[in-house]
C-alpha cells in the first residue's frame, strides 16, 4: 500500500433521536492510501454510509479520529475539506444549468472567469458532457446526471473524491459500463477514492481494496482477491460471491489440521483453517462443530465418478456459466456446483457424482 | 360530463353520475357567477338585456374617490399583508426545517390555529389588546407615557391579516424545504460553500417557487378578506366592505357587482400568477430521497430557532388567548389580566344565543354532506376521467374557492333573488354557498387520494366480476374514506365560522355564529362575542385534530 493518505481510527457513531441508542459505526479503523481505490461494502444499515458521511464532515462522530495526510480532519468544517463528492440521487442543483452546476465549486474559489470557462469545458469533455452545457438536470438521463454530479465533484482538483453508491440508480448494463469508466478515470487522474456501494461484485470489480462492513463493523479489510479467496468470517464469505456451507465435526479438536468428518461419513482435510470468534462462534455449538465452505465453481460434478453419489434437483443456465442445484449426504442443505460447459451425461432428476478438494475447501471452527 | 373509464362498458351509473354533476355545475356555480357578472354591466332597477348593457357601474372606480380609495386600499393591505406575512414565516420555515428544534410537532400544529379561526375573531381580540382601552395601550401608558399608535385603520387590519395567513407562508415553504433533497444542499457544503452561501445560492433559489406560491394564497386570501376589514378598518374601505356597504347600504346589487367583479379580477390576476409559478414548481426537483436533511444542532442556532419560532406562534395566537381569557373575563379594565372572572358570559350563550350555535351546525352539517357527495364524485370524475375538458372541472370547482366569500354572496343574492329559482331568506341559499365555496377541499384531497390508488385495482375488481357500482362500493370507497372524512371535517369546522358570504344571505330566523359574534362586537358586548368565539374555536381544533387523526397525518399537512 502507498504511504497513507487519510487514517481513520476507532470511529463511532451513536444516534439516539429517538429512543434507544443505535450505534451506526463501531470502532472502524482503516487507512487509505494515496491514489488508492478504497471501497466499503455490506447490506444497507451496515455502516458504511454513515462513515463516509463522517469522513465528508456531514455527519459528527460520537467518537474516534479521522486524519488527513496527518492533519486532524474533525476540526475542518465540511467546505474546507476540500474533497469532491458524489451522491446517489446526484444531488443537481435544478435550478442550474450543467455549466454552472460544474462551475459551482470554481466560483466558490475565486478563480477568474476565463479559467472556470477552461476548466469547467475541459471537465465537461473528460466527461463526454460539453454538449449538455447549456441544459438543466431535469433534461438529462440518468446516466447524465450521474457523470455531471463526478464532473461537479473533480473540476476543482479535491485532494479526494467520496462516492456514495454513485451507480444505484442506473440500469444493469450501464452500471457495468459506468463502473468500468469510473475506474480507468481514477485511474488516470490518481486521485484518492473513497467508494460506498452495496453491490458486493462492483466491490470486488473496481477497487483496489475492499473494506467489508456487517452492523457497523469492518468486518475484514483486503483485496479484493485475498477477501474473496480466504473471507475470516462466515458472514463475509457468504457476502462475497457464492459460498456453499457443510457442516462438520473435527476429527481432532486440539488439531483442525488434522481433518474433518461429514454427516454421511465421508472425511476431507481441508488445507485452511479459520477460527471464528463472537456470534459466529456460537451458532457452532451443537454436535457439528466446524463449517467446510467451499466456492461453487470449485467444486466438480461428473457422471460416473467423484467421491460423494448426489442427485440433480436443478440446471440453471446462466449466460456463460451452468449452475447446479444438488442434493447429497453430505450436507443438509443443497449444494450449488458451477461450471463453464454443460456436463455429459448430468440431467435434471438423474445422479451424478460430486468431488470436493481439499485444496479449495476452508474449515471454519472455534 | 365526465368520460369514466365505465363509460366504454354500458353501464348506467357513471354516465347518470356524469349528468346529474353537470346539472349541479351549471345551477349552482356557473349560472350564479354568470349572473351576477351580467349584473354587473347593468344599471340599478333595470331589467338585464342587450339594450340595458353598460359599463356606469365601473365608471365609478375612475370617478369616485371612495371607490378609487377601496381598489387602492385593498391592493395596498393586501400586498403589505402578504409581504409582513412572509418576512414572518419564512426565518420560521427554515428554522423548522433545517435547524434541531425538540417541539417541531407541536410547532406545526398550532400554526394551524390562527387558519381554523375565523379571522375576525382575531381582529376583535387586537381591539381588546390595542384599542383605546386595550390591555396592551393602557400597559404602555401607564408604565412608559407613551400613546401607542390607534389599531383601528390600515396598520391593524394589515397586522391582523397578516398574522391570520402567514401560517400559508410557513407550512407550504416549510414542506418544500423538508420535501427537497438534502443531499443537494451537502453537495454545495462539499463544493466548499458555507451555510450563508448555500441559503442564498441554493436553498432560497429551490424554494423560490413555493415561497411565491405560498405569497399568492396569502394575497388572494387577504383580498378577499371581509372580517378583519370590517372590524378593524374605521374609515379604511377596501373591497368587500364596499360591496358589503352597497349592499346593505343602498341595497345597489348591480354596483356591488360590478366591485364584486373588479375583486375577481385582481383575484384572477393573482391566481393566473399562482398557476405559472404552480408549473414552474413542478419542474423544479430532480430525483429525491428518503433521507432527511442535516439538522443543525449547535446550540447559538437552536436558541436563535427556538426563541423566534415560539415568539411568532405565541404573537399569532395571542387572539385566540386573549379572547379564552375575555370570555371568562367579569371586570378588565386596561389591566394586564381581569381583575375578576365569571362565568356568566356562557350562561348568557347559553340562555339567549344557543340558536345561532345550532344554526351554524345544521347548516355547516347540511353543506358538509353535500360537499362529500359531490366533491367525491367530481374527484373521482377528474382523478379517472379520460376528458379532455378535465381542467375546465377542475378550474370550476376550484374557482370559489379562491374567490372571495363576498363575491359568492353577491352571485347568490343576484341569481337567486329573482327569477326561477328564488332562494333569498332561506337556509338552503346559506347551504348552497357553503357548499360552493367549500366543495373543493373535499375535492382536493380526494382526488389526491385516489391518484394514489393504482387504477388496476379497480380492472382487478372488474375482472373479478363486480359491477362498477359494486367495485366503487366494495374497492375505491373504503380506501379514500379516510380522505374524504378529513376533508369534509375541514369543510365542516372552516363553515362554523364563515362570515363574508353569510353577512349577504343570512336572515333573522338563520342568523349564525359568525353573524351573532360580528354583531356583538359592532355592539360592543366583547365578552359574550368573546364566549361564542372560544366555543367555535374549541370545537373547530378538535375536529381538525380529529380529521388529522383520520387521514393518519400532522394537522399542519391538511392545510400544505
Amino acid at each position: 500500500m502507498p504511504p497513507a493518505a487519510l487514517s481513520v481510527r476507532d470511529l463511532t457513531k451513536q444516534f439516539s433521536a429517538a429512543g434507544p441508542v443505535v450505534t451506526a459505526v463501531d470502532h472502524v479503523s482503516f487507512d487509505v492510501g494515496s491514489g488508492e481505490f478504497f471501497t466499503m461494502v455490506g447490506a444497507s444499515g451496515c455502516g458504511k454510509t454513515t462513515t463516509l458521511r463522517m469522513i465528508a464532515g456531514l455527519e459528527t462522530p460520537t467518537s474516534g479520529a479521522i486524519r488527513w495526510d496527518g492533519r486532524d480532519f474533525m476540526t475542518v468544517p465540511p467546505q474546507q475539506r476540500n474533497i469532491g463528492m458524489v451522491f446517489q440521487s446526484y444531488a443537481l442543483f435544478p435550478h442550474l444549468t450543467i455549466f454552472e452546476n460544474v462551475a459551482y465549486g470554481l466560483r466558490l474559489r475565486n478563480t477568474p472567469r476565463a479559467e472556470v470557462e477552461r476548466r469547467v469545458m475541459a471537465t465537461l469533455a473528460l466527461l463526454r458532457l460539453e454538449p449538455y452545457a447549456q441544459r438543466h438536470p431535469a433534461g438529462l438521463s440518468g446516466g447524465q446526471q450521474q457523470r455531471v454530479s463526478i464532473a461537479r465533484a473533480l473540476v476543482y482538483e479535491p485532494s479526494m473524491l467520496l462516492l456514495d453508491e454513485p451507480l444505484a440508480n442506473l440500469d444493469a448494463k450501464l452500471r457495468v459500463q459506468m463502473r468500468e469508466e469510473l475506474r480507468a478515470l481514477q485511474r488516470r487522474l490518481g486521485i484518492t477514492t473513497l467508494y460506498v456501494t452495496h453491490d458486493q461484485e462492483e466491490a470486488t470489480a473496481v477497487s483496489d481494496r475492499v473494506a467489508v462492513f456487517n452492523h457497523g463493523r469492518l468486518v475484514q479489510l483486503g483485496t479484493p482477491e485475498a477477501i474473496y479467496t480466504c473471507p475470516e468470517t462466515l458472514f463475509v464469505a457468504d457476502f462475497i460471491g457464492r459460498a456453499n456451507f457443510l457442516p462438520a465435526r473435527l476429527d481432532d479438536r486440539a488439531a483442525p489440521a488434522s481433518g474433518v468428518t461429514f454427516a454421511d461419513g465421508t472425511r476431507l482435510r481441508p488445507q485452511r483453517q479459520v477460527v471464528l470468534r463472537g456470534d459466529e462462534a456460537e451458532t457452532l455449538a451443537g454436535a457439528d462443530d466446524s463449517v467446510v465452505m467451499i466456492r461453487p465453481e470449485h467444486l466438480a460434478l461428473h457422471a460416473t465418478a467423484g467421491d460423494v453419489a448426489c442427485r440433480v434437483h436443478r440446471i440453471q443456465l446462466l449466460g456463460g456459466l451452468i449452475r447446479y442445484r444438488v442434493v447429497a449426504a453430505v450436507s443438509p442443505q443443497p449444494i450449488l456446483v458451477e461450471t463453464t460447459r454443460a456436463l455429459a451425461g448430468v440431467s435434471e432428476g438423474g445422479g451424478a457424482w460430486l468431488s470436493i478438494p481439499a485444496a479449495d475447501a476452508i474449515v471454519y471452527h472455534r | 360530463m365526465p368520460a369514466l373509464t365505465a363509460l366504454r362498458g354500458r353501464d348506467p351509473g357513471p354516465l347518470l353520475l356524469g349528468a346529474a354533476v353537470a346539472l349541479v355545475v351549471v345551477i349552482f356555480l356557473i349560472y350564479p357567477l354568470a349572473n351576477g357578472m351580467l349584473l354587473a354591466f347593468v344599471r340599478n332597477g333595470e331589467e338585464p338585456g342587450w339594450s340595458s348593457l353598460t359599463l356606469a357601474n365601473f365608471a365609478r372606480f375612475f370617478t369616485a374617490a371612495s371607490y378609487q380609495r377601496a381598489l387602492w386600499n385593498s391592493v395596498y393591505s393586501g400586498l403589505a399583508a402578504t409581504l409582513v406575512a412572509t418576512a414572518l414565516a419564512l426565518p420560521m420555515a427554515y428554522a423548522v426545517a433545517r435547524v434541531e428544534l425538540p417541539m417541531r410537532g407541536l410547532l406545526c400544529a398550532m400554526s394551524v390555529v390562527p387558519l381554523i379561526s375565523p379571522p375576525f375573531i382575531g381582529a376583535y381580540a387586537w381591539i381588546i389588546l390595542l384599542g383605546k382601552n386595550g390591555t396592551i395601550t393602557q400597559f404602555v401608558a401607564q408604565t412608559t407615557g407613551w400613546t401607542l399608535p390607534v389599531i383601528y385603520g390600515p396598520r391593524g387590519v394589515i397586522l391582523a391579516l397578516a398574522l391570520s395567513y402567514f401560517p400559508y407562508v410557513f407550512l407550504i415553504v416549510q414542506g418544500a424545504l423538508a420535501a427537497g433533497d438534502p443531499h443537494v444542499e451537502d453537495a454545495a457544503r462539499m463544493t466548499g460553500a458555507g451555510r450563508a452561501r448555500i441559503i442564498r445560492t441554493i436553498t432560497l433559489p429551490l424554494a423560490l417557487p413555493a415561497i411565491a406560491a405560498s405569497m399568492l394564497i396569502v394575497f388572494i386570501k387577504a383580498i378577499g378578506d371581509f372580517g378583519v376589514p370590517s372590524i378593524l378598518g374605521g374609515e379604511f374601505q377596501v373591497l368587500p366592505t364596499l360591496i358589503y356597504y352597497q349592499i346593505h347600504g343602498f341595497f345597489n346589487l348591480n354596483a356591488a357587482a360590478a366591485i364584486a367583479a373588479v375583486n375577481v379580477l385582481l383575484t384572477l390576476l393573482a391566481m393566473l400568477l399562482l398557476a405559472w409559478v404552480n408549473r414552474k414548481r413542478a419542474h423544479a426537483t430532480v430525483g429525491g430521497t428518503a433521507a432527511a436533511a442535516v439538522r443543525l444542532t449547535n446550540p447559538g442556532a437552536r436558541a436563535a430557532a427556538n426563541v423566534y419560532c415560539w415568539l411568532v406562534i405565541f404573537v399569532a395566537i395571542l387572539p385566540q388567548l386573549v379572547i379564552a381569557i375575555a370570555s371568562f373575563a367579569e371586570r378588565w379594565p386596561g389591566t394586564m389580566l381581569p381583575v375578576s372572572y365569571t362565568l356568566d358570559h356562557y350562561r348568557r350563550v347559553g340562555s339567549q344565543l344557543l340558536q345561532p350555535i345550532v344554526n351554524s351546525l345544521i347548516l355547516a352539517g347540511v353543506a358538509t354532506a353535500m360537499c362529500i357527495v359531490f366533491g367525491t364524485v367530481t374527484a373521482y370524475a377528474s382523478a379517472r376521467g379520460r376528458m379532455r375538458a378535465r381542467w375546465a372541472l377542475d378550474a370550476t370547482i376550484m374557482l370559489p374557492f379562491v374567490l372571495p366569500g363576498l363575491v359568492i354572496g353577491v352571485a347568490y343574492l343576484t341569481a337567486f333573488n329573482t327569477g326561477p329559482l328564488v332562494l333569498t331568506g332561506t337556509a338552503l341559499i346559506l347551504v348552497l354557498a357553503y357548499f360552493t365555496r367549500r366543495v373543493a377541499f373535499v375535492f382536493r384531497t380526494v382526488a389526491a387520494a385516489i391518484a394514489q390508488i393504482d387504477p388496476k385495482l379497480e380492472d382487478a375488481s372488474r375482472v373479478c366480476g363486480a359491477s362498477w357500482g359494486a367495485t366503487m362500493r366494495r374497492v375505491l370507497v373504503p380506501l379514500a374514506a379516510p380522505a374524504v372524512l378529513s376533508g369534509a371535517i375541514l369543510v365542516f369546522s372552516t363553515l362554523i365560522g364563515e362570515i363574508s358570504a353569510t353577512v349577504l344571505l343570512y336572515s333573522a330566523r338563520w342568523k349564525t355564529i359568525s353573524i351573532a359574534i360580528y354583531e356583538l362586537v359592532l355592539g360592543d358586548q366583547l365578552a359574550e362575542a368573546s364566549a361564542i368565539g372560544t366555543i367555535t374555536t374549541v370545537m373547530t381544533l378538535l375536529l381538525v385534530l380529529a380529521a388529522g387523526r383520520l387521514a393518519g397525518k400532522n394537522m399542519a399537512d391538511l392545510f400544505r
